[in-house]
């Protein structure tokens, strides 16, 4: 929790953005500098800070230079109220961490220290929706795998009820019966069954709801196409679309949008087992169309194509935004500081591609081309999951959009593989290195925001 | 290359005649003369085959008149690709020595261009099959475009044949083994150039020495066979002094083994190809001068081998390019981007340049990134990038935009030099290499197109066998006639 004041708390480090330079010092208020200007004061180099996405990393850069101090006060008296705001975010998600699982609980104190703090009220209350979207999305991407099971990703989505989101979740049996032949597969190795969770948010107007979709894999071994060793606990993040997905309904709920929008999430294990899905399987998917599974580590795409599926055709929403921690294509392609972008419909691309840059969630727009979808034929199915291995290096990311075309009709669409930037790797993002980004989160909030929250241009 | 001739459409006494035909329409011009030399059979055996003139459909009919050998019709569809018609329409006669397409229903430039995918598909790189039976070539030696107009349609195809020669001597160059085509084999068939009024420079190891191209050198220092770098002048502007001229500059590792860094034995063979960047720059400049292009343009090619012989250099090693910048070398694999550091610093302290394009088989991600539809495009000028992808559109040959950043290039800092030659593993590998790269352009317009992917094909297409596919050739032709010629 932030606190808005004017003047600082006793014991609390005031930290200050400063710009300009200061002689005897050598402090010169360049970005990444640090001045300990007094035991309770020091000051964060600001020089070249404009845009709010600037501002938060400076936000972020004032938590990571507090140390240990457990109360700070960030000092943005004399700045527009839209800095202080984007200072007061960066810090914030700075400033998250995971302890549920330690012993040890620290959770920082941090301040705002502002002239007129009535103000600010209306958007740090703002700020703080999309905060805590984000950091619910953080929160359950932490969660190791023995304990963020599907079953309890779905309890944790339950929970959402509260905030006014309507929450169906459909099991086994449920799923069986509208023949969800890619989700039941994917899960069919885990002692811990798969689920389609179905979050929806009214809105304050009728009209067809945005639909996010979501690859939640609580945790993926490959199945029998098994992953090496090395780095594999990093699996458990392999969830990071669908949290991104509830994150967001959870940010829009708490700012009551009126958009209508709804998140489809498709949550499975992907585990090796006796029961495990094979290489050469052939699966029957929701929307009748077979698909031949070449590699289970594919797995991603067979999920959401049956929740695009689902999607789609219960809610003919107005457009389709699916987001997956899909391939290692894409952090080959883009590194760790854009996620890659694909889709059917220029507008919708271009929307999304500016709510990223809002945000500083940046995209990339990656292509599905002819030869693309061509590589996907297969022999005995309607189509092949992926192109076997072996055959020298292969455009993945590509190959995993078509194939997730195939599921959408004609809506408008967009799909966001987010592999690389689920986790904070680089500097570029406000959020500590090596915790969970929340990538999706505020860039879907911005979007629906953006784009879809005034009825007379449906 | 295919003899192609235009002439009036006129059934031929022997060989083959190819019919492209509209979908749905009637049998016209020499189509319906044939047909009534049929006594209505052709009409008859078309109905039989389902063919109804769409695109991609065709019928073939063996001795259906005369002394007509083979005849086969080829379906234009609504709109005709006259290109790819051209191409596809090869196999299918392949085996005859001569043949008449009935272009009487084309306009002079579609005839032209149908000509042109003919030409481009009949290709063949057969030097070293010492052993094929003659039965087994392909015959077809002689194509006449039956046109409307031969007149107009030859002139139209003459700059086209240029093009076409460009794009042969590239796939020559890419296709060559690397025992044949070395740095020097290489400079000397540049040399060839001069007949087509090309100025060719060719520069050692010495005067590279002079100029610091520790970068280039290092790359070299290797391999028994001396680099070199080959400077391609073609003045067509009529100016008497260059002023500001195109410039495009090719990677061409006539080898490369990875060096040091080496690489594994699966597909190493492919690395012959490792020149074509500066294959497509040598068939670009040719096909410039073939047709006269009137502007002022340089090619510039870095040519070395990256073996790892005793004097190879090492990983950690850290060389000094020629613009001064150093360089920590920590990966030897990643040597094309050395090699275009020195050659790009020389071509903008030579040459001053309006832009410059570079094209290299820069890196195995790009093909992870895009696979073998689009090459890589990156860009500091948006102008320009546009122009690049515009022009690839309109003669088949896709690039797709990727970025650039200061995100990227932070992850290329040295902590021993001023940048290492690969930043963060494979993420992003295209990316940093092309900041690497951008570390050398001094802000001027450029772009660099990593062909990586799109260099070689596996499968044959309508205008391009499997092999080299000369990628880039036709699109930056392309680009200075639309925009830089008047």
């Amino acid at each position: 929790m932030l606190k808005i004041r004017r003047a600082p708390s006793r014991g609390a480090l005031r930290l200050r953005p400063v710009a300009e330079g200061h002689g005897p010092s050598g402090f010169r208020g360049r970005p990444g500098e640090v001045l300990e200007f007094a035991p309770d004061e020091r000051w964060v180099g600001a020089e070249g800070a404009s845009s709010p996405h600037d501002w938060e990393r400076l936000g972020a850069a004032c938590i990571a230079a507090a140390g240990n101090a457990q109360r700070v006060a960030l000092d943005a008296r004399g700045l527009p109220p839209g800095c202080a705001v984007a200072l007061a975010t960066g810090a914030m998600l700075r400033a998250w961490r995971f302890d549920r699982l330690k012993a040890e609980k620290r959770a920082r104190r941090i301040e705002l220290l502002v002239e007129e703090p009535a103000r600010l009220e209306q958007p740090w209350a703002r700020a703080e929706a999309a905060l805590a979207g984000a950091a619910f999305a953080r929160a359950l991407v932490a969660e190791p795998g023995n304990h963020l099971t599907p079953g309890a990703f779905a309890e944790r989505l339950k929970a959402l009820r509260k905030e006014g989101l309507e929450v169906t979740v459909l099991g086994r049996k449920a799923l069986r019966r509208l023949g969800a032949g890619g989700l039941l597969a994917v899960g069919q190795g885990s002692a811990h069954p798969p689920r389609l969770v179905v979050l929806r948010w009214k809105g304050g107007f009728k009209a067809p709801p945005v639909a996010f979709i979501g690859k939640g894999i609580c945790f993926d071994t490959g199945g029998i196409s098994i992953k090496g060793a090395a780095g594999m606990e990093a699996m458990r993040a392999d969830m990071a679309g669908a949290a991104a997905c509830a994150g967001a309904m959870l940010a829009l709920a708490r700012r009551r949008s009126p958009c209508p929008t709804v998140a489809v999430l498709a949550i499975a294990e992907n585990a090796t087992s006796g029961m495990a899905y094979r290489p050469g399987d052939v699966l029957r998917m929701m929307n009748g169309r077979t698909v031949e599974v070449v590699d289970t580590d594919a797995e991603g795409r067979l999920v959401l194509a049956d929740a695009l599926h689902f999607a789609a055709r219960r809610f003919r929403p107005q457009a389709l935004l699916d987001l997956a921690t899909l391939t290692g294509s894409v952090v080959t392609a883009l590194g760790h500081h854009r996620a890659g972008l694909f889709g059917n419909d220029a507008a919708l691309g271009a929307a999304v591609t500016a709510a990223g840059e809002v945000v500083g969630e940046r995209l990339w727009p990656l292509p599905i081309g002819q030869r693309h979808r061509e590589d996907l034929k297969s022999d005995i199915a309607d189509i092949r999951q992926c192109m076997p291995a072996g055959r020298g290096p292969q455009p993945d990311a590509s190959h995993a959009a078509a194939f997730l075309r195939e599921f959408v009709g004609t809506l408008p669409w967009a799909h966001l593989d987010i592999a690389g930037v689920d986790t904070a790797e680089t500097e570029e993002f406000p959020a500590a290195k090596g915790t969970p980004s929340g990538f999706g989160v505020r860039l879907l909030d911005a979007l629906v925001e953006r784009h879809f929250e005034d009825p007379h241009r449906l | 290359m295919l003899d192609i001739a235009f002439a009036k459409p006129a059934l031929p006494k022997s060989g083959a005649l190819v019919l492209p035909i509209a979908e749905g329409a009637a049998l016209t011009g020499l189509a319906a003369t044939l047909d009534a030399a049929m006594e209505g059979g052709l009409g008859r055996a078309l109905e039989a085959a389902g063919f109804k003139g769409k695109k991609g459909q065709s019928a073939t009919l063996w001795a259906p008149a005369g002394g007509i050998t083979k005849l086969v019709a080829l379906g234009l569809g609504e709109t005709p690709d006259t290109e790819k018609l051209g191409g596809s329409l090869v196999p299918m006669i392949s085996g005859e020595a001569a043949a008449m397409v009935a272009a009487d229903g084309l306009t002079a430039e579609q005839a032209a261009s149908l000509a042109m995918g003919a030409a481009l598909r009949a290709y063949r790189f057969d030097r070293y099959r010492t052993m094929e039976k003659a039965e087994d070539k392909p015959k077809l030696a002689k194509l006449t475009i039956g046109a409307a107009e031969p007149a107009a349609a030859k002139a139209a195809f003459a700059p086209m044949k240029a093009v076409v020669e460009g794009v042969f001597l590239t796939r020559d160059l890419v296709s060559e083994p690397a025992n044949i085509l070395t740095p020097a084999e290489f400079a000397d068939r540049l040399k060839g150039l001069e007949k087509l009024g090309l100025g060719i420079e060719v520069l050692g190891p010495k005067e590279m020495k002079k100029l610091g191209f520790g970068a280039l050198l290092g790359v070299a220092q290797g391999s028994i066979n001396e680099p070199r770098m080959v400077v391609m002048k073609w003045n067509g502007s009529g100016r008497k002094k260059m002023d500001k001229p195109l410039c495009f500059i090719g990677k061409g590792v006539t080898f490369d083994t990875g060096g040091i860094s080496i690489k594994p034995a699966g597909g190493m063979e492919d690395m012959k190809w490792d020149m074509a960047g500066a294959g497509t720059v040598a068939g670009l400049m040719a096909a410039l001068a073939g047709r006269k292009a009137k502007a002022d343009i340089i090619g510039i090619v870095g040519l070395v081998e990256n073996m790892p012989g005793h004097n190879a250099q090492r990983p950690g090693d850290v060389v000094t390019s020629a613009s001064g910048q150093t360089i920590e070398v920590i990966n030897t694999d990643a040597e094309g981007r050395l090699v275009l550091a020195d050659v790009i610093h020389y071509a903008i302290q030579k040459f001053d340049p309006a832009f410059m394009v570079d094209l290299a088989t820069l890196t195995g991600a790009i093909i992870v990134a895009l696979g073998h539809e689009h090459a890589g495009l990156f860009a500091n000028d948006e102008e320009l990038a546009a122009r690049i992808i515009a022009a690839g559109n309109a003669v088949g040959e896709a690039a797709w935009r990727m970025p650039l950043g200061d995100a990227y290039d932070k992850q290329i800092k040295s902590d021993i030099a001023d940048m290492k030659n690969v930043g963060g593993g494979r993420a992003g590998g295209s990316i940093t290499a092309a900041c690497f790269i951008q570390r050398f352009v001094q802000g001027k317009p450029w772009a660099h197109l990593d062909i990586a992917g799109t260099a070689w094909s596996s499968k044959d297409s309508p205008t391009i066998p499997k092999g080299a596919t000369a990628y880039g050739v036709r699109m930056l032709d392309r680009l200075v006639a639309e925009h830089y010629e008047g």
